[in-house]
């Protein structure tokens, strides 16, 4: 009879042992007679290769060299929100837009200075997901990950170029994906209600060849702002495979496609009318990461993405068209290196290169791809000075082919006063380096061989901008409501601020006038003030949450353009309240306060946000799956202006149901 | 005459002091090791210095391999034999099948193990065969949880085809130790992530019990990376769960079991025999991963709860 016991890993041992046990069985058959148990001392005392290595532990809270905001899956599901900029909305210091007029849906970390994210760095599962397209931006890449997902966002509140190099000059937003391994099965959600709002989205774990996978198809549909040529549909398929190589190593394989269809435009604006565009976006990602014990990490990655912008309209009063399409794609391939020296010291190194290539006659006047490299080389040490104190320290060298070199250093100070009470200080200095359309955009209008008019032509003399930051911050850790308290008092000081200034090219350049727009380092200012989030669970089953922030803009010369001033809130709140309930009820609402703010470069927009949202939902069990019915609404307290002056975010409610095996 | 007399007896006397000398000392101790890896050298390395201590000579204590045990029992050279111990599974089962007649003592080697061999074998637990377990008993890690998480209520455990059988024990330890036990049982490769999930929702502390069908080096690292995401803490088994990642591990050390095994043996050379029932592992290590641990906010010294534990069962 044979034993299931026998089938164990240890069967595994080669011809050898499968020699000695025939030779026993023709030697010795009363010890064939017996069973081999499966478990065996070589149970305790077999080796095991490190999992949670160095670069596995994440810092804690009160030792990050900075302010951080963790978002994780369960408040995502809770909120309601249908997409990630909806979800940073609740972040102290954001601002978000549901507009798709300019690419997709704004997120900003203090202060929304043009209809384009490009002073945030936003990463998925480490990539960076920046859009070379036009004046660069984050918004498509926060648009390529369905929230379902997602594991956790963590929102890094202040310039951290030092760690995510330029762009990530206000601060970063690091999307973690789930690992395949925890979303095997099947599952399906969709959201149905007003506004056309029709989400769906299905989602298939597996494993296969030692490797769990998983693949999710999705989209995320609705007819936009009320007043704008709406119609928004978001469609992602996005791809990922873990395979354990060995114990101590593991391949991670990534890729993924996203589409775009927005409705922009006006029907009484003759140069931007009414038109639908497509954007177009796909990638893959290869990381190879191994431990060398549990005090040495390093990781390799690849990754390759590519867009493309379809967005083309004639102009009604001349036989041009207005085009602004165009294609783009950038390659990333890094080093990091993490070492543990002893429990009071850590450190991590590394080194990046990347190509951005973009390709479009109509903004650069050339049917050549214009290509800029990076390379970036970085370290972060982190350095118990004592028990209680707290030290890391670090830099980013980057040196651009279009921008030259800067070095971006941090260094913030954690001491822990008492037992769940941390005061942080520290200072950094961050760069953005001006985008390819700041450095080299040149478009104009021409018929028949005539040159009508030039509207955009950048002379190139811009250079990076930069900001220095210094924070104090404060993170209570304290029983009572069994509460968080984070505080962070910054003083971000900006110079050389990248916007555009007209100019008159010379009489007789082209049929009309031409008074083309260039990018020079303008404005220096600085955006002062704190924010405290507060975040607490004070019984069970309810988390509740409040967010309080003032800020404001000072300069010591006469702004260029004022509308800065008013580009950051003086005042926000947020109060969110999520509570389970019997029965598998569970009920939230949020409530978000912005003060009056303007939309530089819009030149429309101004105007404060007061929307609440709320949720109720049901969670169902039936047989071992697992289901979820909600109802929810949006801006439940009224319309609210968003972008313009005339886009209105509507109220809205939809319901909302998801099942899961 | 007399004095002829007395040169003989003297001559006879030394011949036989001297043919007493010359015959090899009698093998009172015979230790067979299921391998030869450090582990095992070093449990027989201790269980030696015990015997030693106690006045055996190195020759009356012999370490074999299970195959040189089974040569000896064929070729009749163990009958002189007064104590088998066997290091781990392997040398246990060999020493069942060598049809020895001396008492067994079975080290190195978890409960479940033995309970299938003696079924296998259809011997049972007596005087002249017995064991002291490996593993640490289920009370003795429920009170580790208490002293070292005293804030958890409800601990998830996975079990396997090798502890489904300790079901029933957990649930009744735990009760008294105040604490919900939330289990899964993993059927196949397949059904690890889902009973991870199962067994990580809510509770405050992951379990780790013996069974390389749940726990081996391909599995590991999705359990310990799902545990620390959930922000559980894992208690397992053995030191090389502490490097991998698991928060607090219970084990006794090879240099701990040798010792104890040596003391058995000798009160059951002393007695006659061996415990009627296999006994508990009386010393033991609690090891601490201080980087783990930082990271999920605990504090924990390991020789501080192994002290404790030590006060609580009143041990020594």
């Amino acid at each position: 009879m044979k034993s299931p016991l026998n089938a164990t890993r240890r069967d595994s041992t080669g011809h050898r042992a499968g020699a000695v046990a025939f030779g026993l069985v023709l030697l010795c058959p009363a010890v064939t007679a017996q069973v081999t148990p499966a478990v065996s001392e070589r149970d305790y005392f077999a080796d095991m290769p490190v999992v949670l290595s160095v670069s596995r532990l994440p810092q804690r809270l009160d030792e990050t060299p900075g302010a951080m905001t963790i978002i994780d899956r369960e408040f995502i599901r809770q909120s309601g929100a249908r997409d990630v900029v909806d979800v940073l909305r609740l972040v102290p210091g954001f601002q978000t837009s549901t507009s798709f007029e300019s690419d997709a849906p704004q997120a900003n970390y203090h202060g929304s200075f043009s209809v384009y994210s490009a002073r945030i760095q936003v990463l998925i599962d480490g990539r960076s997901v920046y859009s070379t397209y036009l004046f660069g931006s984050v918004a498509p890449g926060l648009m390529s990950v369905a929230l379902d997902d997602i594991e956790r966002i963590e929102v890094f509140r202040g310039s951290n170029s030092a760690a995510y190099g330029a762009r990530a000059m206000l601060g970063v937003v690091n999307i973690v994906t789930r690992r395949p391994a925890e979303s095997l099965g099947v599952r399906a959600g969709l959201n149905r209600g007003e506004n056309g709002i029709a989400d769906t989205q299905l989602s298939l774990g597996w494993q296969a060849l030692g490797a769990t996978m998983r693949l999710s198809v999705d989209q995320r549909a609705d007819d936009g702002l009320t007043g704008s040529n709406g119609h928004n549909r978001v469609q992602r398929a996005n791809f990922r495979a873990d395979v354990a190589v060995l114990p101590d190593t593991q391949l991670e394989f990534r890729g993924g496609w996203m589409g775009i269809d927005a409705g922009r435009g006006f029907a009484t604006n003759v140069n931007a009318p009414l038109r639908d565009t497509v954007y177009g976006s796909s990638f893959v990602q290869f990381d190879w990461k191994k431990s060398i014990g549990s005090n040495h990490d390093y990781a390799v990655g690849f990754a390759h993405m590519q867009e493309s912008f379809v967005d083309v309209a004639p102009f009604a009063l001349a036989p041009v068209v207005l085009d602004y399409s165009g294609v783009a794609s950038n390659d990333s391939l890094k080093f990091e290196s993490v070492h543990r020296l002893d429990s009071d010291l850590r450190y991590v190194w590394g080194a990046e290169w990347r190509r951005e290539s973009v390709t479009s006659q109509p903004l650069y006047n050339t049917g050549s791809a214009i290509v800029t490299d990076f390379t970036r080389l970085f370290t972060n040490v982190e350095w118990r000075l004592a028990k209680d104190v707290l030290l890391n320290v670090g830099g980013m060298a980057e040196r651009s082919s279009a921008s030259g070199s800067t070095f971006a250093p941090r260094m913030m100070l954690n001491w822990q006063a008492a037992a769940g009470h941390t005061l942080r200080a520290g200072v950094a200095k961050a760069f953005r380096p001006p985008s390819v359309f700041e450095k080299q955009g040149d478009i104009r209008y021409s018929v028949a061989n005539q040159l009508l008019q030039i509207t955009t032509l950048a002379r190139g003399q811009v250079e990076s901008e930069s900001v220095l930051t210094r924070e104090l911050g404060y993170l209570a850790d304290v029983p009572w409501l069994n509460s968080q308290l984070d505080v962070r008092i910054f003083d971000e000081a900006i110079a050389g601020f990248i916007q555009n200034k007209k100019y008159a090219l010379p009489a007789g350049t082209s049929v009309f006038a031409s008074n083309p727009r260039d990018y020079v380092n303008g404005d220096s200012f600085s955006i002062r003030g704190f924010e405290a989030q507060w975040q607490s669970q004070p019984w069970q089953g309810a988390r509740l949450g409040l967010n309080v922030e003032r800020s404001r803009v000072v300069h010591a010369i006469p702004l260029f353009d004022p509308d800065l001033l008013t580009a950051v809130p003086t005042s926000a709140h947020t109060v969110s309240l999520q509570q389970q309930l019997p029965a598998g009820w569970q009920m939230s609402v949020s409530h978000r306060y912005l003060d009056t703010v303007a939309l530089p470069s819009t030149s429309s927009y101004r105007g404060s946000l007061s929307r609440t949202d709320l949720r109720l939902a049901k969670l169902l069990r039936w047989r071992g799956y697992k289901a979820e019915i909600a109802m929810v609404v949006q801006s439940a307290d009224g319309a609210v202006l968003d972008y313009r002056d005339t886009f209105v975010y509507p109220r809205r409610a939809f319901f909302t149901l998801r099942l899961q095996d | 005459m007399r004095q002829f007399l007395r040169y003989l007896l003297t001559c006879c006397g030394l011949s036989l002091a001297v043919v007493a000398l010359a015959q090899p000392t009698p093998r009172q101790v015979v230790v067979v090791s299921s391998a030869s890896s450090p582990a095992y050298q070093e449990v027989s390395k201790s269980l030696f210095n015990a015997l030693q201590r106690s006045g055996f000579s190195s020759g009356a204590v012999v370490l074999l391999s299970s195959d040189e045990l089974m040569r000896q029992a064929k070729a009749g050279q163990l009958d002189s034999v007064r104590i088998f111990v066997g290091l781990g599974v392997r040398a246990t089962q060999s020493l069942l099948s060598a049809g020895v007649t001396a008492p067994v003592l079975s080290t190195l080697i978890p409960r479940r193990s033995f309970e299938q061999l003696l079924q296998s074998s259809g011997r049972k637990t007596s005087g002249l065969l017995s064991a002291i377990y490996l593993d640490q008993p289920l009370r003795r890690q429920l009170a580790l949880v208490r002293l070292a998480l005293p804030q958890a209520r409800q601990v998830g455990v996975l079990l396997g085809l090798d502890s489904v059988g300790k079901l029933s024990e957990l649930r009744t330890q735990a009760q008294g130790a105040a604490l919900r036990v939330q289990t899964a049982e993993v059927v196949s490769d397949q059904a690890l992530f889902p009973a991870l999930r199962e067994v990580l929702d809510g509770s405050d502390v992951f379990l780790a019990l013996a069974d390389p069908r749940v726990f081996n080096s391909a599995s590991i690292q999705n359990i310990l990376l799902s545990s620390f995401k959930a922000r559980v803490p894992m208690v397992a088994f053995s030191p090389a769960y502490a490097r991998a990642g698991a928060s607090l591990v219970l084990y006794s050390s090879p240099a701990q079991v040798g010792k104890q095994a040596g003391l058995v043996v000798i009160a059951a050379l002393r007695n006659g025999h061996l415990p009627e029932q296999p006994i508990e592992p009386d010393d033991f290590v609690v090891d601490v991963n201080p980087n783990v641990t930082r990271a999920l906010g605990l504090t924990l010294d390991g020789a501080e709860l192994r002290q404790a534990l030590r006060r609580l069962e009143r041990l020594p």
